[in-house]
């Protein structure tokens, strides 16, 4: 060690005035050792960046290591930490344990009132997606409840400001906005290309390809085998319903040949009725738990098992469980009432009322229900859900007024915006009451937890189009479709948001990594990849004949998320600066091979970002010290030192 | 079913080795008195048989628990791995070619399946029954650290902390081997590397007992060191998970020789010390 480190001086110090503090020990010298110990010695920022192995996602880790290596050469000692994503989820989102992290984030936050949730302060000691960077800032706050309570160019211009302000403190840096690249065969199934394969509806959407002789339309494979080829599907907002105009009416009713039990023995015809997906994400084999967040990646399966009051289509929030409701009330703080369809049911049989959706909004809100009822000894400790807060929070009171009709209560908001609490799935009250006490391992209770937050949740009892049939954890889950399901009926309705679907089960087969998914859709033991796969296997899909090579633009960023909580990330200034050591485009063009767009804002693609904020060559709130992906270290120190930090050894040092 | 083809695969390409190999080197003398001396050996060293199938029936049931409890009281050990050892396994791979890819494939799934499958079938047919019984304890042993070791320690492989620099070129060349490799095991099980543990002990068993089957120890030998090589060389294995498993190995052959001697000697497998203190 060099003799002129501060840190080493200081240290001298320190025991030189406890050597002399022994030999002298008079009044004076230990008040002297007393307010020179006062001082800490400076050590190096360290920082853990944690997230998922290569395994679990292609892009993350990648990113993640060269992140690091930035912030290495900024003299900030920088480490990655792989761990598997329900554990990373658990310990970030949970228990607030870490310093950064890099992950996907979930797609109801790509719009304006997402950001409620995802970044008010009240959030900030909540588990779950809702706020996880501990970020709180006063002027962010108004701009959250201004765009809640204002429309047209108000809300707009609060909207706007907002994202600036996001892009200055930078509770989080956006990585990019990866393409989702999927691999799909087009002998079961087609209309790939049109359907979002990131909600339920655009799996509903998909239609057998045998009962007519022509390939659909979007059925030709594309030979992308150097990996120039870019297909750019509109994957996100109305296509799935655009969809159903395209396909021919091949309804389960109006096919009678077709029986839920096979029994001609052949597999080719019993496969052909399932459509098999291959998946890295282990998690729905082990947990069907729509509140747990650690082991939720985009609620698709949950999405299919459980319905909502609405679906949300791209054009704003359609009726689906609901057959309407209509908003009233005075004032700013509007009121919805709204009517069940008739004849609802469970999986189990029940039938589903308007209790069954007051319930589930009381228990989002509380899970152990004891709010308003405890005693005094008891405490009045509500344990929100670690999902749909956001959307929840809406929410001011639900009450049922009868066996179909339910009135809400909102908080002060626009009516348009009130709809996306219609969007939680409805969870049936004859099970989920019996979860509202505190979780126990072996009969002993630990920690906070309730039972509902816990549960795996397996088998699930919900009402959606597709129902619980077997799972092996880690390896696969079976789905199969609820003939009693509504939507048998309700499609042939004007404007119904889908149609029914034409596979009879839902397969869910997990696989080591993305490239053995592929190989599984290309070896024909699997329809579709069930997870996004990485850019690398781009050629690999190409090269094969019967392979469709589907890519569209996703709404789920990849984010350098920073506990706020913890400094030096607690000083925005300090938060700012590192942004700048992340290069942005060299992540697209190294990372993700072009398959992916830098954006300034989490609303990218949305409609919602003003011109300034809108990606033109490169990041022009938070620059890169440097170009090409080679950081200039001279600039990164200087910025930092002009932040307040100082350098010893090339090494940035933490503030005392 | 892609995992039976795989499955179907290695099984016939082991038994093909496994067949050639019994004549090449157990010799048409022996395996015409295989019924006879086989019977013999399994009758001596039923009990370590017995326990070695225990212990892997185990295995396969704790393996699942083991994995949330490795997450609960596991150490996350990947970054000081990466912080002792580097890019060793980038450079390792940056020998690559297409043929040495296909060798080291090979002998990572087919090599090392015969590899542990074949001492048992050999020593089997040797008139005496010591070289069977240090081979099943040594198995045992391996087994069980590897167990306690992938409790205590959470480790990706390079493959999946380092991806811009180590290919997985196993998977690459090969994906369907991964509907096998991850029903084997899980990919947070690296430290130390049983492929190594457990070659290297079968190598060093094969160099002790070099007068059985003088024809085995060059081939035990070789197949050994070359799959310590591919696990590293198809980005599965730190070079540290290599290193530790040499050690396994070392000490397991230790172990499960003095616990034969100890057996052959007619005396309890406890430790002396522990039985005075009994008695």
């Amino acid at each position: 060690m060099p003799q002129s480190s501060p840190s080493a001086v200081r240290r001298r110090a320190v025991l030189g005035t406890l050597a002399t503090g022994v030999t002298a020990l008079s009044g004076g010298c230990v008040r002297r050792l007393r307010t020179v110990a006062g001082w800490r010695s400076a050590n190096q920022v360290s920082l853990d960046i944690k997230t998922v192995p290569a395994d679990a996602d292609p892009y993350a880790l990648r990113l993640a290591r060269q992140v690091a290596a930035w912030f290495r050469a900024a003299g900030i000692d920088a480490q990655v930490t792989p761990m598997a994503s329900e554990e990373l989820l658990r310990q970030v989102l949970v228990q607030n344990d870490f310093e950064l992290f890099v992950a996907r984030l979930p797609d109801q936050f790509h719009e304006p009132d997402g950001l409620y949730s995802l970044l008010h302060s009240r959030f900030a000691d909540a588990p779950g997606w809702q706020n996880p960077f501990g970020y709180a800032n006063l002027d962010v706050d108004d701009l959250l409840e201004t765009q809640r309570t204002t429309t047209g160019a108000e809300r707009r211009e609060a909207v706007y400001e907002l994202q600036r302000s996001i892009a200055r403190t930078q509770p989080f840096t956006l990585l990019a906005f990866p393409d989702d690249i999927r691999a799909a065969r087009t002998d079961n199934y087609r209309n790939w290309r049109t359907a979002d394969l990131n909600s339920p509806l655009g799996y509903l959407s998909l239609a057998r390809s045998d009962g007519d002789a022509t390939p659909a339309a979007g059925a030709s494979t594309l030979n992308g085998g150097d990996g120039t080829v870019r297909a750019t599907s509109n994957s996100n907002s109305s296509s799935p319903i655009t969809s159903s105009t395209a396909t021919p009416t091949l309804t389960p009713t109006a096919t009678p040949t077709e029986t839920p039990t096979r029994t001609d023995g052949t597999t080719g015809a019993s496969e052909a009725r399932t459509l098999r997906t291959a998946t890295t994400d282990k998690r729905a084999t082990e947990n069907l738990n729509p509140l747990s967040v650690e082991y939720r990646r985009d609620g698709l399966i949950t999405g299919l098992l459980y319905d909502s009051l609405g679906v949300e289509t791209g054009d704003g929030v359609e009726a689906w469980l609901a057959e309407s409701w209509a908003f009233s009330g005075g004032g700013n703080a509007p009121s919805a009432s709204v009517r069940l369809r008739p004849d609802l049911t469970w999986h189990d049989g029940e039938s589903l009322t308007a209790e069954d959706v007051a319930f589930t909004h009381r228990l989002l809100a509380d899970t152990s229900m004891e709010t308003g009822t405890t005693t005094e000894d008891e405490g009045d400790t509500r344990i929100p859900a670690p999902r749909f807060q956001g959307r929840n929070s809406l929410v001011a009171d639900v009450r049922a007024t009868g066996t179909h009709t339910v009135e809400f209560d909102f908080v002060e908001c626009e009516p348009k915006l009130a709809t996306r609490a219609f969007t939680v799935p409805v969870l049936p009250k004859h099970i989920w009451q019996e979860r509202t006490s505190r979780a126990s391992v072996s009969g002993i209770e630990i920690g906070p937890a309730t039972e509902a937050i816990v549960t795996n949740n397996i088998p699930p009892v919900g009402s959606g189009p597709f129902a619980f049939a077997q799972n092996t954890p880690r390896e696969s889950l079976v789905l199969e479709r609820f003939d009693e399901h509504f939507l048998f009926e309700a499609s042939t309705e004007a404007g119904f948001p889908a149609q029914p679907p034409e596979f009879e089960r839902l397969s869910v087969q997990v696989v080591g990594s993305d490239m053995t998914a592929v190989e599984m859709v290309a070896d024909a033991d699997a329809d579709v990849t069930g997870t996004t796969v990485g850019a690398s296997t781009v050629p690999r899909i190409g090269r094969a004949p019967d392979l469709e090579l589907l890519v569209g633009r996703s709404e789920t960023p990849f984010i350098l998320g920073h506990n706020a909580g913890r400094p030096p990330m607690t000083n925005p200034r300090f938060r700012n600066t590192l942004a700048r050591l992340v290069d942005q485009s060299f992540l697209v063009d190294d990372v993700f091979g072009g398959y992916a767009r830098p954006a300034m804002s989490p609303l990218a693609g949305t409609g919602w970002v003003p011109d300034d904020l809108r990606w033109d060559g490169e990041n022009s709130v938070t620059p890169f010290f440097g170009t090409d992906g080679e950081l200039n270290a001279d600039r990164a120190r200087e910025a930092f030192r002009d932040a307040g930090y100082q350098y010893s050894d090339g090494k940035l040092l933490e503030g005392n | 079913m892609a995992l039976l083809d795989v499955v179907l695969q290695v099984g016939a390409g082991v038994f093909a080795l496994l067949v050639t190999a019994a004549v090449l080197v157990v010799g048409p003398s022996r395996l015409r008195t295989a019924p006879r001396t086989v019977r013999a050996n399994a009758r001596a060293v039923a009990p370590v048989f017995i326990a070695l199938v225990v212990v892997l029936a185990a295995n396969g049931v704790i393996r699942d628990i083991g994995v949330e409890l490795s997450w609960l009281i596991g150490l996350n050990i990947t970054g000081y791995i990466h912080a002792i050892e580097g890019s060793t396994v980038a450079f390792v791979q940056s020998f690559a070619t297409p043929a040495l890819t296909a060798y080291f494939g090979f002998v990572y799934i087919f090599g090392y399946v015969f590899l542990l499958v074949f001492p048992l079938a050999a020593y089997a047919m040797y008139e005496e029954s010591r070289p069977l019984r240090v081979v099943l304890f040594a198995y045992i042993t391996n087994y069980g650290v590897g167990l306690l070791c992938y409790i205590l320690f959470v480790a990706y492989g390079p493959r999946n902390f380092m991806p811009d620099m180590v290919q997985p070129l196993l998977y690459n060349s090969w994906p369907q081997a991964q509907l096998l490799t991850s029903q084997v095991n899980v990919n947070t099980n690296v430290f130390p590397s049983l492929h190594t543990s457990l070659s290297g002990t079968v190598a060093l068993l094969a160099w002790r007992f070099r007068g059985v089957y003088p024809r085995w120890t060059p081939v035990a030998v070789f197949l050994g060191v070359s799959i310590a090589v591919s696990t590293m060389y198809l980005g599965i294995h730190w070079a540290t998970d290599v290193a530790a498993g040499a050690l396994v190995a070392f000490a397991s052959v230790e172990a499960a020789s003095r616990a034969a001697d100890r057996q052959e000697r007619g005396e309890s497998l406890m430790p002396s010390r522990l039985r005075e203190l009994r008695e």
